[in-house]
Formats: structure tokens, sequence, C-alpha cells
């Protein structure tokens, strides 16, 4: 694969290294016979993102520059910290860079990207592939219930009035209003932390529709760094969101040249923390009334909705890595498909593994009252019955 | 108990914000005094227990707010003491200088909290956001309230106008990097005089022709500290020593928009900055002096 990227769109790319940098540590990168994808995914797997770089974003675009009978996509990742040592400084790079060329080889072990700067001063990069898979996320955009486009300004406007430590947000959509919060965790002290909360009226959206009225919490860091994003190349966002627990993707396109899906996992809200910023007490009692009732439904797991069950089956495997093949092995169909049935394996040993992961520990121990009676004034060593354990070590 | 405060013009509620971001720069935590006229900041050092505050601000609440509701414990106890993360609530009241309306409220939300809500103006049409920050407080109880009593201080010996402070704020940043102290010395005709002392250098800086407020009378001075300055009416200079970091600290107070900068001193034992708004919001620092 090579192909050119003219000066302007060097800084959508860097926008985007960028913005995905904040999301994951690896960059996926897929060459198609008509797009390039990049992406990437967060270490605690809950945060995804995808961008898509149709074939006229570039100048120069060709899929066979290596080989001609080629038919998969080449796939390779890289490292996130190279990749950003390529696009440093996103402001001012269209101002330095004419030209962007990138060569993927399937023969090679590298990744080049030659930069063409002002002044004749060519900068090539050699980035080390790590890999040649790729990663993928099953998630569903198009059928969703909830579908709100915010120009970019605004949602980024009512960020700024969280505090810097806020870590999580909680964003309660009805068709009145959509509702923004600090989440906060049940075991923080709330004597310390500030709760705050903005509601922004559906006017101030260039589209709302809200189908089923729900509340969905989210981390903030991703969610700031695709607001950057989105604010950056001057482009609305758009929210496509179900309920808790299901992925809510954030989709900016310019329609013509790329798309990018930023995909955030869902966690339930905890009520017992947050009814309390809403002034309204009626508000708060039905709510509390609602909570109730969903929380006895999810324990009642063999009643839950099938539909439910079966978005949370789905949840469990959001992220499926495939192999691809190596060259060699492409010349055989029949090996490909067996590579195939292995890799299916391979998955449902992973998910296996996944159930076998014990729980983690409460958060309070109880080992500081082990010993506790030894020390209390009551205490009477002669009431301990049976074999010593441990003999004293002076003898008197 | 019950507190509600609205404020609804654009200047105080600037001005508002700007003094709570100071005092966060000076200190964590804060005491915030509501009486029936005025509210109060009080900043008390850290980490020392009771001792008399350094900081003390009084905010006329009529100039600022255009509602304002307050009941106490009883008749005896009108006022609300709150103690508070002063970071919190200048973190809050960032987006106040954009904002159309604050309105300040005491609730209970599991803690008590003052509750602030900010309506600001949408970017596109004409409606408004609400955001709603709790901040939690601490109420203190009736028996510390004494902790937090104005300080008395004695009568000083000079009041003399200060010059613009981001320049005393510069000159004064230049001299901490060299010196822990330095010495402040006003005379009654209008001079004032920074100066540290070093093993290598010593440093001083004048300014002339400043307005004095109040001069107490001749001072004595002991004649083993007092360098002999011939052209000098001794009589007539006092003169306070004091930590440049502090000092430096309090003359961040450089964004406040001042119509008054007055520098008072009791000879070697004090030295107390007092600024004063247009809306009649007046800070005062106290800073005591360093005696060998």
């Amino acid at each position: 694969m090579k192909c050119h990227v003219p000066g302007p769109n060097v800084k959508v790319l860097a926008r985007t290294v960028h913005a995905l940098a904040r999301f994951g540590d690896e960059l996926y990168l897929e060459s198609l016979p008509d797009c390039i994808l990049l992406r990437t995914l967060n270490a605690a797997e809950s945060a995804y993102a995808m961008v898509k770089f149709n074939k006229n974003f570039f100048s120069y675009f060709n899929y066979n520059y290596y080989s001609t009978e080629d038919n998969e996509g080449l796939k390779c990742k890289i490292s996130m910290k190279s990749a950003l040592n390529t696009f440093k400084s996103p402001t001012h790079i269209d101002k330095q860079v004419e030209n962007l060329e990138i060569k993927l080889d399937p023969e090679s072990c590298k990744l080049i990207f030659q930069l063409k700067c002002r002044h004749g001063i060519v900068k090539t990069h050699f980035v080390s592939i790590l890999d040649c898979k790729a990663m993928q996320a099953v998630y569903t955009k198009d059928t969703v219930p909830n579908r709100i486009t915010s120009p970019q300004r605004i949602l980024s406007d009512a960020l700024n009035n969280f505090q810097s430590s806020d870590d999580q947000v909680t964003l309660e959509a009805t068709s009145m209003s959509l509702i923004l919060r600090n989440y906060i965790d049940c075991s923080a002290d709330l004597t310390k932390i500030i709760r705050t909360q903005i509601s922004l009226k559906p006017a101030e959206f260039d589209s709302y529709m809200i189908g089923t009225e729900t509340v969905i919490t989210f981390s903030l860091k991703e969610f700031r760094a695709l607001l950057t994003f989105s604010e950056a190349l001057n482009l609305p966002l758009q929210l496509h969101f179900e309920t808790t627990g299901r992925p809510a993707v954030f989709i900016v396109h310019n329609g013509t040249t790329f798309e990018a899906h930023f995909v955030l996992a869902t966690t339930k809200a905890d009520n017992a923390s947050q009814t309390t910023t809403t002034q309204n007490t009626n508000i708060e009692r039905s709510k509390r009334k609602d909570t109730s009732g969903t929380q006895g439904s999810a324990k009642k797991k063999p009643h839950l909705d099938p539909d439910i069950s079966k978005c949370l089956d789905e949840d469990s495997h959001l992220f499926n890595f495939v192999d691809i093949p190596g060259d060699n092995e492409i010349i055989l169909s029949n090996k490909l498909n067996g590579n195939h049935s292995i890799n299916k394996d391979k998955t449902v040993n992973d998910l296996m593994d996944c159930d076998n992961i014990p729980a983690s520990p409460a958060a309070r121990t109880m080992i500081k009252s082990v010993f506790k009676r030894c020390f209390e004034s009551t205490f009477d060593p002669r009431s301990i019955q049976g074999a010593v354990l441990a003999e004293n070590s002076d003898s008197d | 108990m019950k507190f509600r405060a609205v404020m609804i013009d654009a200047g105080p509620m600037r001005e508002f914000s700007n003094v709570v971001t100071i005092i966060s720069k000076l200190s964590k935590e804060c005491v915030l005094r509501l009486s029936d006229d005025l509210i109060y900041f009080i900043v008390s050092e850290e980490n020392s227990g009771p001792s008399p505050p350094i900081l003390w601000c009084e905010i006329p609440q009529a100039m600022i707010c255009s509602e304002y509701q307050l009941i106490g414990l009883d008749e005896e106890h009108k006022d609300i003491y709150l103690a508070l993360n002063s970071g919190n609530l200048a973190r809050s009241l960032v987006t106040l200088k954009t904002a159309k309306s604050l309105k300040m409220k005491l609730t209970k939300k599991q803690c008590p909290c003052l509750t602030l809500e900010i309506e600001s103006p949408c970017t596109v049409s004409q409606q408004t956001r609400q955001v709603t920050h709790d901040i939690p407080v601490t109420v203190v109880p009736r028996k510390l309230w004494s902790d937090f009593h104005e300080p008395r201080v004695p009568d000083p010996d000079i009041s003399i106008e200060l010059p613009p402070l981001k320049q005393l704020r510069t000159t004064i940043d230049r001299m901490k990097t060299m010196a822990s102290e330095v010495v402040i010395r006003a005379s009654a005709e209008g001079r004032l005089t920074l100066q540290i002392k070093t093993d290598m250098a010593k440093v001083s800086t004048r300014f002339k022709g400043l307005r004095v407020e109040a001069f107490g009378g001749p001072i004595e001075h002991s004649d083993s500290e007092t360098e002999t300055q011939i052209n000098e009416d001794m009589s007539r200079v006092c003169y306070c020593r004091v930590d440049a970091k502090k000092l430096s600290m309090f003359l961040s107070a450089e964004q406040i928009s001042t119509n008054s900068t007055v520098c008072s001193i009791v000879h070697k034992k004090l030295v107390i900055l007092c600024l004063q708004t247009d809306e009649n919001i007046k800070l005062q620092c106290f800073i005591s002096g360093i005696v060998y």
C-alpha cells in the first residue's frame, strides 16, 4: 500500500492520531481497497476508536502498490508513541508539511511515513510493526433509539464546568433535557467532592431524538479527547446510544473523506449518590423507585428480558481479535479456512479464561481486626482454649 | 438555618469570582461568614491552630446581591459560619465571568452543601443552560466562632498609598529569589522602600511621592538597629521586616480592579495591606513582622 496525504489533510490525520492516543497505546492500521482504517482500544477494553479515511482523502492511493494479487487487507499494529512522534504539534503541522507519503510493504517489518516539508526537508519515520493483527469492535449505531447531533462547542463548554479530577460522567437523556453530572463512586468521601450538574435544553442541539429515556455513565477522559477532536476539526458530533450497559457511539464525519467512530462502554449510574443532585424531591423519589426496580431485575437474572440478556452476552465479546494469516498462507484457501476455525476456538478459550478470573477482593479487608481482641481491656489470655500455635519466645 | 442569595449583575459577579480566586491561591481552606449585611471570607494561617486570621475580606451583600435571605440559628446567633475548600469554590466559579446569574443556597444533600446555580447563556440560541454545583461545607459550631473574629490590631504608625500592585509584585518577585525576607520602610514624606540584604548585596527599590493617609507621630528607634541616613529624619520613618513569599502571595490580588490600596505599618510588628474595590469589597491581609 502506498498513499499520499496532501498538506491540509495531514493536519486532520495528525489530529486523529492525537485523539486516538488518548484512547489506547497501540494503533492498528488496516488498508482496504478503497480506504484506510485506524483503530485503537484502551487497556481496559472499555473504549474503542475507529477512523476511516476514504480514498478521496488522499491525493494518491494505491492499494496494490507492492503486489497485484493481494485481495486481503494489509494490517499492522504499531505503538502509539511512535505514531505520535511522527505527528508532533498538530496545530502547526499543515504549515510545515506539504505532503505525506505512507508506505506499507507486506514483506517489510516497517511502516514508512515520509513527511515532505517546506524548503525541501524530507523527514522519514520508519515505524516498527509490532503485529499483523487487526482488531474490530462489534457495535450498532444505526438501530439505536437515542440520537443527538451536537454542535462541536456545546458539550465541551459544558464539560468545562466539571473539575479536572472528575473521571466519569453520567448522562441523563430525557425528551425534555439532557443532564450531565459528574459520577461519584459510592466509596468516595462526599464531604470532599463537588457534585456538578449541567442541564442542556434540546434546542441547543442540531438534532435531538430520544426514543427511550435513559441514564448512561462513561469515562470522561476519552470523552474529552473526542470532543477536542471534533472541535479541532470544526465538525459536529453525533451521539448514538441505547441504554446502560450498551456501548455509546460518538461519530464525527465530514461526509466525504473521513468518518470517525468512538465507542465508549457505559456503566450503570450509582444512584444513591447521584439522585441527591436533583433539586426536585419528587423526581428524586420517583427515581429511587425506578432504581430499586431495575436493581431487582438485575438480581433475578433468570427473569431477564431475553433482549437484555442477549445484549449482555454480546457485550462480553464486544471486541474480537482476528488473526490474519501470514503472506505465505494466503495462497491456499483451505488453509485459510482452517485458520479461521482455529481462531474461533481461540476466542472461545479466551472467553472461558475471562470467566475464571477470581473476583477482586472486597474493599475493606478484615486483616486489621485479627489481633484486635488481644488489645482490648477485657481480654483474658486464659480464656483462649486449645492448642498454642506459636509459643512465647520468652519462657518466663 | 437558611441562606439564599442571587446575583445578576456581570460586574459584581466578576469581582466575586476574582476575590474567591485570590483567596484560593492564599489558602486551601477558608471560612465563609454570612451576616445580615456583609459576606465575609476569613482565612486563618494553615496548620497553626486557632490564630488570628491572615486575611479578612468583607463584601457588602447589598452591593453585589439582588436578593439576600439569611436565617441563622436564633435571634442571638444570626450569622452562619461555613468552612469550605476555597479551591472548590474558585473552580466552580470560573464560568461566572460569562454567566447571567448566580444563585447561592445552603442545602442539605447527604452533607451540608453550598449549592451554586449558575445560569449561563447558550452559544447559539437565546436560551440559557443551568449548571449546578454542590460544594460540601462544614458548618462551624458556635463555640468556635471566636476564632474567626476580626483581628484586633494595634493602631498603625503609618498608612501609605501603594504604587500599582503589578509593579510592586514584579519587584517583590525578583527580590524573593535572592532573599527570603524583605524590609518595608515607609516615611511620612511619602516614600516607600523595599529592601533586601544578602551576603553579596543590598538591594532596595524606592517609590516616591505616595500619598500618606495617616501618620501616628514620631517613631522611636533603638539606635543599635537603625542605619543612619543623613538626609532622613528617622523619627518620621517606620519599617517592618516580613516574609517575601507571603507578601508576594498577597500581591497576587493585582487582578482585582481596586480604587484604593493602602499599606499600613505597625512599626516592626505588622504590615496590613488593604484593598478596596468600587463595589466596596474590602480585602485586608495581615502579615506579621519578623523580629530577631
